[in-house]
């Protein structure tokens, strides 16, 4: 005992986590401390092996892995065909290369700068890229976004795996009643009625999202290259074969006999045909740039991590634009062609344009009618939902790394620790979000705040960051060190003056965007709502959490010498 | 489908094939390796 308190006041000079590891090799040491033990390093992060890529397929698997998702499938042809089609491409292709790859290539700098200098979560990496004390305080931000976005993408990647499992045993091949899909739907994601997930502990739902989670941290507690690279390299050459295959399905399929006019070619005109006036709209605009940081996990707090644990002096700017492209050709070539043909052939163009509005209608409701009148619906729906829940599971991973390598790092946990500590979290959080599940609310209130709010202003703390005090010469030099693609000069322009730009523009227009009945602000008119007043204060102290930890770990970064 | 729609179709599609295409050819097969 005497050894023990003893030991605990060492942590006033040697740091708590060191004495603690201390605590618990003692010949007194209980089962506490033989716990503490277990979730907490014994000497300093910088005397660990530091975890690094595989190879460098690996890393781009895994960053293109971490960008492709439901929203390549779902979101992006939802919001073509209600954005002028064809012509909403205009603004995309232009938010791709003014706002999106740049911002990536500026991740990518920042987050190989950082770990050079030993840092692998955004809290380190910003402390040396801006030697000011509030920099690690903006840097948690970017563990923020990826946790309470976790907390809900989670959630729809179970029902991606329960609706594959369901098309594998012919659960979800109910005929041609479009009632019958949506009332599965509300029955399997309780979005009838609050607290329906937890009325038994066999809930369908309950049972997806708990294999989902044992599966995600299963894989993170491999490790970087042994878990998320092993896995996003299987993961995304069976994706793109599992869209290839849908996708020669939905090309081959003959016209809708009783309406000849609903086919394929008329599929692709409905998401194609451009409708040039929707240019002179700021809202086709605003959609397109949403759409590219929702795409690219721009402003996410993935790729500076993911970029961190690349070695010195390898490339970053091919692997940057060969990742981002990797999850463009997902979303344009895949994405572009499979959805909205496949639903209009079946279900025509006015019914199909009252899904369109929703990713989760269109993904969910819409297409199971789809495979239902489809010849081999079973199985092209069973492809479908797959190759979802594996696009989902390769974002989710990148979630939970940015986080646990900052518990790591900062707090002095083991891997073991810090996969427990972030399984806590997620456990609750997620928690949230199953309980209030109807209408989605829950859902919607945290994607709301996280998922739209701050990762446009993650973004603009990244770029000005970069742009006005790491510095545009120093990023050209980083990105240039060991560069196999040379990145144009004007890209650093770009950066500096453009991006930031762009995200204010993106940014106020949130910020002032009023709801179309009452007239009030869109943030007000969320706050009243007592559901999303909730998602709102859960975000809110999941970040003054996040600061009492970086307010730790800075003092033993301090201790250690290294910020 | 109209023309435009064609157009702007194999307009997208193509230039983000070429793109992937050419950064995954040469990270293959052009690049040094690890």
């Amino acid at each position: 005992m005497v050894a023990t308190v003893a030991r605990l006041w060492e942590a006033r000079q040697f740091g708590l986590t060191h004495a603690l590891a201390s605590v618990a090799t003692t010949p007194s040491a209980n089962v506490y401390g033989r716990l503490i033990a277990t979730l907490f390093e014994t000497g300093s992060y910088m005397s660990e092996v530091k975890e690094q890529w595989g190879s460098r397929i690996g890393v781009i698997m895994a960053v293109a892995g971490s960008a492709v998702g439901l929203g390549n499938f779902l979101r992006f042809p939802g919001k073509a065909a209600e954005n002028g089609g064809g012509a909403f491409m205009i603004p995309y292709f232009i938010a791709l290369l003014l706002v999106g790859i740049p911002l990536c290539w500026a991740e990518w700098a920042m987050g190989r700068y950082g770990g050079r200098k030993g840092f692998n979560s955004a809290p380190g990496i910003f402390s040396v890229l801006w030697r000011h004390p509030l920099s690690k305080y903006l840097g948690a931000l970017a563990l923020l976004i990826p946790m309470t976005v976790y907390f809900y993408y989670i959630v729809v990647e179970a029902w991606c795996l329960g609706y594959a499992w369901n098309y594998l045993t012919g659960s979800l091949m109910m005929g041609k009643n479009p009632e019958a899909y949506s009332a599965f739907f509300s029955s399997f994601t309780g979005s009838d009625q609050d607290g329906t997930l937890f009325s038994s502990l066999f809930q369908p739902a309950l049972i997806c999202i708990a294999i989902t989670f044992v599966v995600n941290f299963l894989v993170v507690y491999r490790g970087l290259s042994g878990g998320i690279e092993t896995f996003c390299n299987i993961a995304i050459p069976l994706m793109a074969v599992c869209a290839i295959c849908v996708l020669i399905r939905v090309l081959t399929l003959p016209a809708n006999p009783q309406n000849p006019e609903q086919t394929v070619v008329n599929g692709l005109g409905f998401m194609w045909n451009p409708d040039l006036s929707v240019l002179s709209k700021p809202e086709t605009w605003l959609a397109a740039a949403g759409q590219i940081f929702f795409t690219l996990s721009v402003g996410f707090g993935v790729i500076i991590n993911y970029a961190s644990y690349v070695k010195p002096k390898k490339d970053i700017a091919l692997s940057g634009l060969t990742a981002s492209s990797v999850n463009e050709f997902f979303e344009v070539c895949l994405g572009g062609t499979i959805t909205i043909p496949a639903a209009f052939i079946f279900l025509g163009s006015t019914t199909l344009l009252s899904f369109t509005s929703s990713s989760f209608s269109l993904g969910f409701k819409a297409l199971p009618n789809v495979f239902a009148e489809m010849p081999g619906g079973q199985v092209f729906g069973f492809l479908w939902f797959f190759m979802l829940f594996l696009a989902a599971i390769t974002s989710s991973l990148s979630m939970l790394q940015p986080v646990m390598a900052f518990f790591k790092e900062g707090l002095g946990m083991t891997r073991k620790g810090s996969t427990l500590l972030m399984f806590v979290i997620t456990c609750l959080g997620t928690g949230f979000v199953m309980y209030f599940s109807k209408n989605l609310a829950g859902l919607d209130s945290i994607d709301f705040w996280s998922g739209e709010l701050f990762i446009v202003v993650l973004a603009l703390v990244q770029a000005i960051i970069y742009g006005w005090v790491f510095g545009t010469k120093l990023g050209q030099e980083e990105l240039d060190a060991g560069a196999e693609l040379r990145v144009p000069r004007f890209v650093q322009f770009v950066i500096k003056y453009i991006s930031p730009a762009f995200l204010i523009w993106i940014l106020f227009s949130m910020l002032t965007s009023r709801d179309k009945v009452s007239g009030t602000l869109t943030m007000v008119k969320k706050l009243q709502d007592p559901i999303q007043l909730a998602g709102f204060l859960i975000v809110v102290g999941s970040m003054v959490l996040l600061w009492v930890m970086v307010f730790f770990a800075g003092q033993r970064w301090k201790r250690e010498g290294r910020a | 489908m109209r023309l435009d729609g064609w157009v702007f179709m194999i307009a997208s599609v193509s230039s983000v094939f070429l793109l992937v295409v050419y950064c995954v050819g040469k990270v293959l097969f052009y690049a040094p390796k690890d």
